[in-house]
């Protein structure tokens, strides 16, 4: 009887057992917040959603850590200075204006991740399209095809001798350096023939994508740039380029320079492409809190305090004929400029232009040339260790906007018309200096600007005046080294060998990909 | 609420006295004696199931008041308990028998053993010894208690957690905190128990011990068992104290005075010490009543707790109270046993604004006031004084505009029945339920110049909720063989589920202050798209099975085996599963062969191997969520991406080590001790790599490539010295020496990921210190590498005022990268606590030294506080005097590393238990005491606290970056307490 009932509780256990066993030993994870491909990108919008992806991935391009940062403060327009405590950040602000940067550098290494990021996002998005062959996302794959030639035209241009992949699916895990000539020959044919896939439409639909006229000023650019790029200079077909756009005819310079700069900038019939900015939807322009002091957050009632830091070299600045609508006026002891300008100089007030802003007479660094008010100037008395706090004129460019965030509302303009007709001057005058046209459409420049025109072109006033104009658009390390003075010194910084024309590849993707070569130099 | 409470128990309390005085107390006396006949003094008697007791006089005599129906129990150090009925005896001696030490219980994980029968490394502490004082958590009642268990709390902050390191640190990427089983219950949260309702707490250290918990072993086990009641008269037992905290420690930074007189500074006439300001001394008191009790058939233990704990920084500390109920029935003969335990606990806390420490120590000490409410120039700041620089707040006003608040409510229940099939088989089903909830509510003034100013108020709501439920089923098999061998085996089946979610709001622009974070539809951000909402929900499944055979050769020889199979939803579909077998064995010397000298003389050997789980759920799938919007068509459209890299070959970190030991006991069992040694070998450590960009989507991976060595040695010595004259002191010690873990590799070439020899990380910061990473991860050398520019000793500034770097590289160039250089290691190396226990006949006197040597510090605060050259507008460190020649900025180098060995009186107790006999009726045992904690410290380090920082929070490197001391320390305390222990 005792046994009986043992096994008889045997029995009710056992039971209990099997009652659990089914969902004993599954270990599937299941997804609450994120989806997985196999019950996502089946409508029409979670189709569209896909694309995004590639877009999304260019609003880093303006932030501090990556390609803006990279162009402009490894030239001789744009400085970080070390003020005193600030921004000293183990010296790569410095390195990166005195070239002398290292492969583990911060920027190098986000500017590489950042257009790296790019063409993996496209290169994923192009294999899926494929596979999916449905006629919503077919006009897609030209699209991305020419947006990834696009990143590779910037990784061309910053690191030179980089691995081209273009699967998904089936890549090499530690993909191999390709020559800079085989990275431009990939770029040329790409944007080649995306030019045949791609829209030619000019209208909210293309707003910040990638259309025909994008693909055009692209191959002026990487055919502009041909003989730093292959050793064979390409002008004619530079000039080609620059003319489709032109003869498009979907374009005019705006007549107020900033207007393409502005807060509400999105009308401008100037812009060829853009990064939409938004403080709401697409975040990542930020220069208002890089550039601008933490006494301005009074100026333009900020939602958060300025970090004072990236600010115009002197000369540059002074390149400027003063009467340079670009230029502007900068403030006075009588209040804010009413012309306003690329830069922000002189005494600072608050948000009704009435009140003098002071800084209680302190700086940590020590001296504070003016004492209590507080004055921008475009002089800066050193790089480092302790460049006043008020030193340096502010890249106003973009317009500040009054009770504005830490992300900027303004558009940023990847490709502007000015810009393709510069390039199509240089491309004419490098070709015959005495070129007329070329003459013409620099003036065209400068007339808008309110300066006199030139009587005749030369690498110097072409050079300069490309960077006025285009000053603070992430083009002006390539012109610099297009015209040979990169490497030259000027302020705070030594001359350096050519070699530094190409940024290292990053010790990280050199770390993680033992099939990359690091460039001459590093 | 606490007022509330107090009044219930005050109620209680007046009840239950008046309802006892009619208890039948009796009194029994006798004598006690060793085997010998020599009499044994200072013997502990206690009533089971109260805190009423006593002790033998220096004759061995003793006398006692019991209710009716008691049972005493006989306890003396290193001597076998005896229980006895007291029936209706006046008169009982006894005779202890020497040798208890190796009968104690120690708790193995599903399961117990008789301690001479442990072939493992595992440490048991029972309730006595722990620390005393205010103790709000757990972790703090083993602190230095342990040999290889390093816990540390830098800084009083009572609502910070502590750290608890195992052995050194066996993982790069997952868990490095043990694991902690309540009551059976894996995962339990230490935080929210309450330190009364523990009876013990055992540690299983090695991998032999810790394997039977597999994949969540490889750290460590901590096991926490609470009380419970047991059979005989219900007892009621309340317990309270009152503890100052008093501010001990704080930057050391110029006064008014003194920075007037250093020179460059900006004098604004007043006179303020902003660390004053900012601190109180924290007044905490906190109740407990417990009842328990029962019958042969029925036992149980009710308690409730409060806590109302006030931190040294003004606006911190919390209020907690707890419910437990512990029940155990007996059925079917007493052959179903039903145990059930149910516990809440809720806690209130303010957190405070650790931002504010870092600005008290850089704030103008001559600002000329706080806050002129009256004054127009500062209204926009409601009247806080504030200066326009860079990250420079009045620390004052952040702590007092602004609010940060907590509310934790959490539920465990959980119901085990034991079915004894026949006397040697029995069977047992588990099931436990935790579910917690974690409401957090911020908001920065509108006035509030840090934060709040410019976003015209900012509301934070944050609301978290996990909840896990286990289920398990056991087969316990127990045999005594003839011939000396006793078996036992076990066999269980575990199943655990795990759910995590969140709610998160937060938004701006509000017209009014009014509402805190009470109202968010106050937040126009919310209108104009600026407010930020989001939702998340996490899941993820432990399967086990698991088997252990323990086997006893007549007291002789000792093996343990047990075997793990684990599952975890959270790796790849290939590898989800995972094997762990441990084996151990021992011998007792003494009972093979005799050994003059010896009592016990047990050496034991062990191999196990543990795992790790990664941190988080779907490494190992393709995700694709929402990145944001894009233009389309006119308009901002959602986008939708992946959003990690996948790695669908994730699997298992494994970790396998040895153990061995000796055990022994001497003099008659009054000196005892262990010694052991240990080594462990991690592999497939879990870590995030950097991988190519393309063929990969982002630039890091997770991958199973890191290989860790780890060793070291423990020691615990206990050694009782008769005094006479009813005197007694026990010593203990308990030490580990810490080998620097070493990172072996981490490459796998087959994987084609490479860390390419090292990497740095753990950044020091803004200001002016980004790109300054402050510890070197590198294959071949140990963890915790602290990395940096080297000074030169022997002149540290140059004579234009620069520092003066060694040119590490020798390449003529001071100051650049390659000039970097180790400069220390954050890991301790000695930890260390001795143990004083002094009784005097009703005196007590308890005086704990803890220890912790080898490990360096680095002082932010003097990393970004010290230069001289800020001093027109901040204030700075007194050591700014040393460097008065420099002009150079503020920047990162071996200055700021310091060695922070110390030594401290960590706990001082004294007590006096009143003679029962002499107490009022109604009252069965009367002890108070006082207890001093962190007395003095002994340390050259100069911060606020010497105590090792063994996780860096919030920096890429976490754990892996040990030894930086940050600006958010908070401050560190001496805690002051006077309580009472009465029962009834």
């Amino acid at each position: 009887m005792e046994k009986f009932k043992i096994s008889f509780k045997m029995l009710i256990l056992a039971l209990g057992f099997s009652a659990v066993a089914p969902s004993c030993t599954d270990l599937d994870e299941e997804l609450f917040s994120q989806v997985s491909a196999d019950n996502f990108f089946q409508t029409e919008e979670e189709l569209v959603s896909a694309l995004g992806a590639a877009y999304t991935s260019l609003y880093g391009f303006a932030g501090n850590g990556t390609v803006w940062g990279i162009q402009e403060v490894s030239s001789d327009e744009v400085v970080v200075p070390t003020r005193g405590p600030d921004w000293g950040d183990g010296g790569h602000w410095v390195r990166l204006h005195q070239q002398n940067w290292t492969a583990e550098d911060p920027l190098v290494n986000g500017g590489w991740s950042f257009l790296f990021g790019g063409v993996s996002a496209t290169n994923r998005l192009i294999y899926q399209f494929e596979l999916l062959n449905n006629p919503l996302t077919e006009p897609f794959i030209g699209e991305l095809k020419a947006l990834r030639a696009i990143y590779y035209l910037w990784l061309l241009d910053i690191y030179g001798n980089v691995p081209i992949v273009t699967s998904f699916a089936d890549a090499d895990p530690n993909p191999p350096t390709n020559s800079r000539t085989e990275v431009y020959n990939f770029v040329e044919s790409e944007l080649t023939s995306a030019l045949n896939s791609v829209t030619d439409a000019v209208d909210g639909s293309t707003y910040g994508r990638v259309n025909k006229n994008v693909v055009n000023t692209a191959l002026a650019r990487l055919y502009l740039n041909a003989e730093v790029y292959t050793g064979s200079p390409q002008w004619s077909k530079a000039a080609a380029a620059a003319d489709a756009v032109i003869n498009s005819g979907n374009y005019a310079l705006e007549s107020d320079y900033f207007a393409n700069f502005n807060v509400d900038n999105a009308g401008s019939g100037e812009n060829i492409w853009v990064i939409p900015y938004d403080q709401v939807f697409a975040g990542g322009f930020n220069l208002v809190m890089m550039t601008l002091s933490y006494l301005n957050q009074q100026t333009y009632n900020l939602a958060a305090q300025p970090w004072n830091g990236f600010c115009t070299v002197e000369e540059f600045y002074n390149s400027y004929e003063d009467t340079d609508l670009r230029k502007g006026q900068p403030n006075t002891e009588d209040g804010p400029s009413a012309v306003r300008g690329n830069f922000l100089v002189g005494p600072q007030w608050d948000v009704t232009g009435r009140v003098r802003l002071v800084d209680d007479g302190t700086t940590a660094s020590g001296i504070d040339p003016d004492g209590t008010p507080f004055t921008l100037r475009a002089f800066i008395n050193e790089l480092f260790p302790t460049a006043w706090r008020e030193a340096g004129a502010r890249i106003a460019k973009y317009e500040f906007e009054v009770g504005g965030r830490e992300n900027m509302n303004n558009d940023y303009p990847l490709f502007r018309y000015a810009d393709v007709l510069l390039m199509k001057a240089e491309a004419l005058w490098r070709q015959n200096p005495g070129s007329a046209e070329a003459l013409a459409l620099v003036n065209q420049i400068r007339a808008r600007a309110g300066v006199d025109p030139f009587s005749e072109l030369t690498a110097d006033n072409l050079l300069a005046e490309r960077g006025r104009e285009m000053f603070a658009e992430a083009i002006r390390r390539t012109d610099l080294i297009r015209f040979g003075v990169f490497t030259d010194a000027w302020w705070a910084k030594d001359v350096q060998p050519e070699c530094k024309e190409l940024m290292p590849i990053p010790k990280n993707q050199t770390d993680s990909n033992p099939n990359l070569v690091q460039n001459e130099c590093y | 609420m606490k007022k509330l409470f107090t009044m219930t128990i005050g109620v209680l309390t007046m009840v239950l006295l008046s309802s006892m005085q009619s208890t039948a107390q009796r009194t029994v006396s006798g004598t006690v004696t060793d085997a010998s006949g020599e009499a044994l003094i200072g013997v502990n008697i206690l009533e089971q199931g109260t805190d009423k007791g006593t002790i033998t006089d220096f004759d061995g005599n003793y006398e006692i008041s019991v209710s009716e129906g008691a049972t005493l129990v006989f306890s003396y150090t290193g001597y076998t308990s005896q229980e006895i009925a007291v029936g209706s005896q006046s008169q009982i001696d006894v005779i202890l028998q020497a040798g208890a030490v190796l009968e104690e219980v120690v708790v193995t994980g599903y399961g117990t053993q008789r301690s001479k029968e442990v072939t493992g490394s595992i440490a048991s502490v029972k309730a006595e010894d722990f620390n005393k004082g205010n103790v709000n958590d757990v972790a703090q009642l083993l602190q230095g208690k342990v040999g290889g268990l390093v816990i540390s709390r830098p800084g009083a902050n009572p609502n910070g957690g502590f750290n608890i390191r195992l052995r050194g640190i066996s993982t790069v990427g997952a868990s490095t905190e043990p694991l902690v089983v309540i009551d059976g219950v894996l995962g339990g949260d230490l935080n929210s128990i309450e330190p009364q309702d523990i009876a013990s707490i055992d540690v299983l250290k090695d991998g032999s011990a810790a394997a039977i918990y597999g994949t969540r072993g490889a750290s460590g086990v901590i096991l926490v068992t609470t009380k419970r009641g047991s059979a005989g008269v219900s007892k009621v037992d309340y317990s309270g104290q009152v503890s100052l905290d008093v501010v001990n420690r704080t930057p050391d930074v110029l006064t008014a005075e003194e920075y007037k007189a250093f020179g460059g500074g900006t004098d604004l006439g007043g006179n303020i010490d902003w660390f004053d300001e900012l601190t109180q001394t924290g007044v905490s008191n906190t109740h407990n009543l417990s009842l328990s009790g029962g019958t042969s058939s029925t036992t149980y233990r009710l308690s409730g707790n409060y806590r109302s704990i006030k931190g040294v920084a003004r606006t911190t500390g919390f209020d907690r109270l707890n419910f437990r109920a512990n029940v155990t029935q007996k059925a079917l003969n007493d052959r179903l046993t039903i145990t059930a335990n149910l516990t809440t606990s809720s806690r209130d806390a303010s957190l405070g604004f650790d931002e504010a420490f870092r600005y008290a120590t850089i704030f103008n000490p001559t600002t000329p006031f706080v806050r002129d409410a009256s004054n127009p120039s500062f209204a926009r700041w409601d009247g806080y004084y504030q200066q326009v620089l860079f990250d420079y707040y009045n620390p004052v006003a952040i702590i007092e505009q602004n609010t940060r608040q907590e509310r934790v409510k959490s539920f465990a229940g959980n119901i085990r029945g034991d079915f004894k099939l026949t006397d040697d088989l029995s069977v047992a089903l588990f099931y436990s339920s935790q579910r917690s909830n974690n409401e957090f509510g911020q908001y920065w003034s509108k006035y509030s110049f840090l934060v709040g100013e410019n976003a015209r108020g900012l509301a934070t709501k944050r609301n978290q909720e996990f909840e896990d439920q286990l289920f398990r089923t056991e087969i316990n098999y127990n045999k005594d063989f003839s011939g000396g061998l006793q078996l036992s085996a076990l066999a269980g089946y575990e199943y655990q589920d795990f759910l995590y979610q969140d709610f998160f709001a937060q938004g701006g622009t509000f017209l009014t202050d009014a509402f805190s974070y009470h109202n968010l539809s106050g937040a126009a951000d919310f209108n104009n798209g600026l407010g930020s909402v989001n939702s998340n929900k996490v899941t993820s499944r432990l399967i086990s099975f698991f088997g252990r055979v323990n086997l006893n050769f007549d007291d002789k020889f000792f093996l343990t085996g047990s075997l793990r199979r684990d599952g975890s939803s959270r790796f790849g579909a290939e590898n989800k599963w995972g094997l762990f077998p441990a084996v151990s064995a021992g011998v007792d010397l003494t009972e093979v062969t005799s050994i003059n000298g010896f009592d016990q003389l047990k050496v034991r050997a062990g191999y196990g191997v543990t795992g790790q789980n990664v941190a988080d759920s779907y490494l190992s799938i393709q995700r694709f969520g929402p990145t944001g919007n894009f233009y389309y068509n006119g308009a901002f459209t959602p986008s939708y991406g992946p959003i990690s890299n996948p790695n669908p070959n994730l699997k298992w970190e494994t970790k396998s080590d040895i153990n061995i030991g000796v055990d022994f006991a001497m003099m008659d069992y009054k000196l005892t001790g262990s010694l052991e040694y240990y080594q462990s070998k991690t592999n497939d450590g879990v870590f995030l790599f950097n991988v190519p960009v393309p063929p990969n989507l982002f630039g890091q991976t997770f991958y199973n490539v890191a290989e860790l060595e780890n060793s070291g040695i423990e020691m615990a010595l206990n050694y009782l010295v008769d005094l006479g004259d009813n005197k007694s002191w026990n010593i203990s010690f308990s030490g580990s020496r810490w080998f620097s873990p070493t990172l072996v590799s981490l490459t796998d070439a087959e994987a084609g990921v490479s860390l390419g020899g090292f990497r740095d990380g753990a950044n020091l910061g803004s200001p002016g210190q980004n790109g300054t990473p402050l510890v070197r991860l590198e294959e071949g050398k140990p963890l915790g590498q602290l990395w940096g520019l080297v000074i030169d000793e022997n002149k540290q500034i140059n004579e234009d005022g620069t520092w003066n770097f060694v040119d590490v590289d020798g390449n003529g160039v001071q100051d650049d990268i390659s000039d970097r250089a180790v400069i220390g290691n954050g890991f301790p190396k000695y930890n260390l606590g001795i143990n004083n226990t002094f009784n005097f006949g009703k005196l007590d006197l308890n005086i704990f030294l803890r220890s912790v040597l080898g490990h360096d510090l680095i002082n932010t605060f003097r990393a970004f506080y010290e230069a001289p050259n800020v001093i027109s507008a901040y204030n700075v460190l007194a050591s700014s005097a040393d460097i008065k020649n420099l002009t150079d900025q503020p920047q990162f180098s071996s200055r700021h590393v310091e060695r922070a060995d110390f030594l401290t009186l960590d706990n001082l107790t004294l007590g006096y238990t009143f003679d029962s006999a002499s107490l009022p009726g109604g009252f069965s045992n009367l002890r108070v005491y006082f207890t001093g904690q962190n007395l003095f410290v002994l340390t050259g380090y100069s911060g606020v606290s010497p105590e090792p920082r063994l996780t860096d929070t919030g920096s890429d490197f976490g754990s892996l970056a040990p030894g930086i001391d940050r600006r958010n320390t908070y401050f560190s305390s001496r805690v002051f307490t006077f309580g009472l222990n009465v029962g009834f």
